[in-house]
C-alpha cells in the first residue's frame, strides 16, 4: 500500500546523491533551531546578577524565543512557499547573527527579550521549517531515514554546544560569549547554501500516457501511482481555487484534510506533557537526593541515548514492513512515551531513573524523528510546508504552558509523582487516539484508492474503446 | 496579736519558698572564647522540681546526640574541635517545667572565604568581588586591600567613584567601576574583624579586553565567508554539467540521429 499523498510532485526525487548534503546542512539547521534556546540557560544566572533581576524574568528570554520561533512558522512558510528554502534559511542564519550581537551589547533585559528573544527565535524560525522542507523535495523512498537523520541535529548540536557554552562563559564573559556565538550560529549559512534547490526539470516523471490500461494494478503497486488519489487532486484543484489571496502563500484548506487534523489534535495534547519530564529529570533527580552531578549525568545519558536512536527510528521507519504504516509507528511511540512516564514514580534510587532516562531516551528520540515523517506522510511534500507552519504556530501554546503546568504540579503537590502522571496521561491518551483514527484513516484511503482505481479502469476502458473504434474508421478509410 | 504574726511568718516563709524554687543554672565556663576545644556544663540548683531529662542547642536548633532522659540536674557537652562551625550560642536544657535553660557562647575566629578566588570583569565594565563570613561572632568591621608591590594598600569606600564597598556582618562586596587592564589587575584581600581577631582572604581580579571576543568572532565569520563561496562556486561550475545531464536522453537520441544521417550519407555516398 504506497503512502498516501505519496507522488503528486510530478517529478522523481532523487533520493541520495546530493541530497545527502541537504541532509547534513538540515542537520545543522534543525540542530540550531532547537538547541540554541536550551543552551543559553548557561548563562541565565550571570545575566541575572548582572542585571539584577529575578529569576522568572530572565527565564522569559528562554520563552520569547521559543514562542517566536513556533509563532514564525506560519511567516516561514509564506516565504518558503514563494522564495525556496535557500534563502530563507540564510536570512534565519543572518538575523540570529544579527541578534546575539545586538545583544552582547545590551545595556537592559527588555533589550535581550527583544535582541535574542524575538529576533532570534525568528530567525531560528526561519532554519527550521525550511530545513524540514527540503527533505521532503529531495528524498521520497529513503523520506524517514532522511528525516531521522536530519533530526539526530538536535542532541548533538545539544551535547557540543553545552559544554562548549560553559568554555566561552569562563572564558570571555557572556557579553563576549554572545559575540562568538552569534558567529558561529552564521554557519546555519553555510547549511542553507548547501539546500540547493531541486532540479525539478531534470528529473521530471515522463508524462505516464493517460491510463496506462494493462498491468495498471501492478504499476500502482510498485508505488508509481500519479493516478491514484486522482479523485483528491481534483477536490485539491478545485479548493486552491476557491482560497483566494491568502491561498497563494498559504495552503488554508488544510483544515478540512482528515489526516492533517488528526495529527494537529493529537499533537495539541501530545505537547503539553513532551517537554516537561526533560526540564524536571535533573530536578526530580536531586529531589530524589541524588547529587548534582549524577543529576547532570542522567541528563547525558538522556541525550546520548535520544542521538543514536534518531537515525535508528528513521531506518526503521524506511522498512518495508513500517514504511506503508507509520503512522501506526508513531502511534506506537508516542504511546510508549505515556506508559513510560506513567512508570517513572515507580522508580528506585539512581539505578531507577538512569533506567527509566535510557527508556525515555528512547521515546523522545523515536517520537521525535518521526514527528515531521509522518507529518510529510499525511499531507504530502508540496503541501508539507504550509502544514508545518500551521502545525508550529498552534503548538505554540502546548510548548510554552506545558512545564510552567508541570511545575505548578509539582508546587502544588510537593511531589513529582503528579507531574509524571499528569505527563503519562497527556502522552497515552493522544497515542491511542493516534491509533484509533489512523486505523479510521487508512480504511479510508484504502477505499478512496479502490474507486480511484475503478475510476481508472472505466477511463481506461473508455480509451481503449474509443481507439479501437479509430482505428476502424482509419482502417475503413484507408480501403475506402 | 501572736496570731497575726504566726500567719504572717507563715505567708512569708511561703512566699520565700516559692520564690527560692526559681531554678539557677550555674554554667561552666560562663565563655569560650579562643580555645580549641571544650567542655561545656550546666548544673541545675536551687529547685526541687522533678527533672525529666535534658538536652543541648546550637544556634536554635536541638543537637539530637545531647538528648538524654536522666533526671540528673547537671549535664555537659564536649567540644571536641571548636571551629567557626561548631561556634555559636549553646544553650542547655532542663526538661523541667517551666523549662530551664541557659546559655554559652562560644566564640571563634571570623572564618572569612573569597565567593570566588579568581574573577573576571570587562574593560571599562564593573567587577565585583564578595566575600563571605561564617562563625560567631560575625566580623564587626569590614576591610579591602589592593596588594601593590608586596604591601597592601586599603581602599577607603567613599572617597572616589571608582570603589564601592557594602558590607554586612555576613558579606562584603567590593565593586570597582571602570575597570581598566593596567590598573586593576591584580589580587585583592578582604579582611574581616570581630572581637576575638582578624582573618582575611585573597581573590584575584583578571580584567579581559573589550576586543578579546572580537577575534574569534571575526574568524569564524571569515570561515563561513570562505566556506559560503566555495559552495556557491562548486555550484556554478557543475549547473552547465547538470544541465547537460537532464537532456542526455535528447543528446543520446542525436547521437543517434547522427549516426543514421552517417550512415545515410554514406548510403547516399
Amino acid at each position: 500500500m504506497p503512502p498516501a499523498a505519496a507522488t503528486k510532485l510530478g517529478y522523481t526525487p532523487p533520493d541520495g546523491g546530493w541530497g545527502w548534503a541537504v541532509v547534513f546542512g538540515a542537520f545543522i539547521s534543525i540542530g540550531f533551531s532547537y538547541a540554541f534556546p536550551k543552551s543559553l540557560t548557561i548563562y541565565f544566572k550571570e545575566i541575572q546578577e548582572y542585571f539584577a533581576v529575578s529569576y522568572s524574568q530572565i527565564a522569559w528570554v528562554s520563552s520569547v524565543m521559543l514562542a517566536s520561533m513556533y509563532a514564525g512558522g506560519p511567516v516561514s512558510s509564506i516565504l518558503v512557499n514563494r522564495y525556496g528554502s535557500r534563502p530563507v534559511v540564510m536570512v534565519g542564519g543572518v538575523m540570529v547573527c544579527a541578534a546575539m550581537v545586538l545583544a552582547s551589547f545590551g545595556t537592559t533585559i527588555i533589550h535581550l527579550y527583544l535582541c535574542v528573544g524575538v529576533i532570534g527565535g525568528f530567525g531560528l524560525a526561519f532554519n527550521l521549517q525550511p530545513a524540514l522542507t527540503i527533505i521532503g523535495t529531495y528524498f521520497q523512498v529513503k523520506r524517514p531515514m532522511a528525516n531521522g537523520l536530519a533530526m539526530t541535529g538536535s542532541p548533538v548540536v545539544l551535547c557540543t554546544l553545552a559544554p562548549l557554552n560553559q568554555f566561552l562563559f569562563d572564558t570571555f564573559g557572556w557579553r563576549g560569549s554572545f559575540l562568538i556565538l552569534g558567529s558561529i550560529v552564521l554557519n546555519c549559512c553555510v547549511a542553507g547554501s548547501l539546500m540547493r534547490p531541486v532540479n525539478k526539470a531534470a528529473l521530471a516523471k515522463p508524462k505516464a500516457e493517460p491510463p496506462e490500461c494493462n498491468g495498471a494494478a501492478a504499476e500502482e503497486a510498485a508505488g508509481a501511482d500519479t493516478s491514484a488519489p486522482s479523485t483528491n487532486l481534483l477536490t485539491e484543484e478545485h479548493q486552491s481555487e476557491s482560497q483566494g489571496c491568502m491561498g497563494k502563500f498559504i495552503d488554508l484548506s488544510l483544515f478540512r484534510h482528515r489526516g492533517f487534523l488528526i495529527y494537529l489534535t493529537g499533537n495539541v495534547v501530545m505537547f503539553f506533557g513532551f517537554f516537561a519530564p526533560v526540564v524536571f529529570l535533573a530536578p526530580y533527580a536531586k529531589h530524589l537526593g541524588i547529587d548534582e552531578y549524577s543529576a547532570a549525568f542522567l541528563l547525558s545519558i538522556f541525550a546520548l541515548v535520544d542521538m543514536f536512536i534518531r537515525p535508528a527510528t528513521g531506518l526503521l521507519g524506511n522498512t518495508k514492513l513500517v514504511r506503508p504504516r507509520i503512522q501506526y509507528f508513531f502511534s506506537f511511540a508516542v504511546s510508549y512515551n505515556g506508559v513510560c512516564h506513567l512508570l517513572c514514580p515507580l522508580a528506585d534510587g539512581y539505578a531507577g531513573l538512569v533506567v527509566y532516562a535510557v527508556f525515555f531516551g528512547l521515546a523522545f528520540g523515536m517520537v521525535s524523528a518521526l514527528l515531521f515523517e509522518v507529518l510529510m506522510d499525511l499531507v504530502g511534500a508540496h503541501r508539507f510546508s504550509s502544514a508545518v507552519g500551521l502545525v508550529t504556530i498552534i503548538e505554540c501554546g502546548p510548548v510554552l504552558l506545558g512545564p510552567p503546568i508541570s511545575g505548578a504540579l509539582v508546587d502544588i503537590f510537593g511531589d513529582y509523582k503528579y507531574m509524571y502522571y499528569a505527563c503519562g496521561v497527556f502522552m497515552l491518551v493522544p497515542g491511542i487516539f493516534f491509533f484509533i483514527m489512523h486505523y479510521y484513516n487508512y480504511k479510508k484511503l484504502d477505499e478512496e484508492h479502490r474507486q480511484a482505481m475503478v475510476v481508472d479502469m472505466r477511463t481506461c476502458e473508455e480509451a481503449v474503446e474509443l481507439k479501437t473504434s479509430q482505428d476502424d474508421i482509419t482502417v475503413h478509410e484507408t480501403e475506402g | 496579736m501572736n496570731l497575726l504574726w504566726a500567719v504572717s511568718a507563715l505567708l512569708l516563709s511561703c512566699w520565700q519558698a516559692s520564690a527560692s524554687t526559681a531554678p539557677k543554672i550555674i554554667t561552666e565556663p560562663n565563655e569560650v572564647s579562643n580555645q580549641t576545644s571544650a567542655v561545656l556544663s550546666c548544673n541545675l540548683t536551687e529547685t526541687n522540681l522533678p527533672i525529666k531529662g535534658s538536652h543541648w542547642m546550637h544556634n536554635g536548633k536541638i543537637i539530637e546526640d545531647s538528648k538524654s532522659s536522666d533526671t540528673s540536674p547537671s549535664t555537659s557537652l564536649h567540644l571536641e574541635k571548636i571551629t567557626h562551625i561548631s561556634g555559636g550560642k549553646y544553650e542547655c536544657v532542663f526538661l523541667t517545667d517551666p523549662e530551664a535553660k541557659q546559655t554559652i557562647e562560644v566564640k571563634t575566629l571570623p572564618h572569612v572565604g573569597a565567593y570566588k578566588h579568581s574573577e573576571h570583569g570587562n574593560e571599562k565594565d564593573k567587577g565585583v568581588m564578595v566575600c563571605v563570613s561564617h562563625g560567631y561572632p560575625l566580623p564587626t568591621d569590614w576591610t579591602w586591600y589592593k596588594e601593590e608591590d608586596g604591601s597592601q594598600k586599603p581602599i577607603i569606600n567613599g572617597t572616589t567613584d571608582k570603589y564601592e564597598i557594602k558590607s554586612t556582618p555576613n558579606n562584603t562586596t567590593l565593586t570597582i567601576n571602570d575597570l581598566s587592564i593596567e590598573n586593576d589587575i591584580g589580587d585583592y584581600v578582604c579582611s574581616g574583624t570581630n572581637e576575638l581577631g582578624t582573618t582575611n582572604d585573597k581573590i584575584h581580579l583578571r580584567v579581559r579586553s573589550r576586543l578579546a571576543a572580537l577575534w574569534p568572532f571575526l574568524g569564524i565569520v571569515a570561515e563561513v565567508i570562505i566556506l559560503v563561496t566555495i559552495i556557491f562556486i562548486y555550484e556554478k561550475r557543475r549547473k552547465p554539467d547538470e544541465i547537460n545531464d537532464g537532456s542526455a536522453p535528447l543528446k543520446s537520441n542525436s547521437n543517434a540521429n547522427h549516426k543514421d544521417k552517417n550512415v545515410r550519407q554514406r548510403n547516399s555516398n
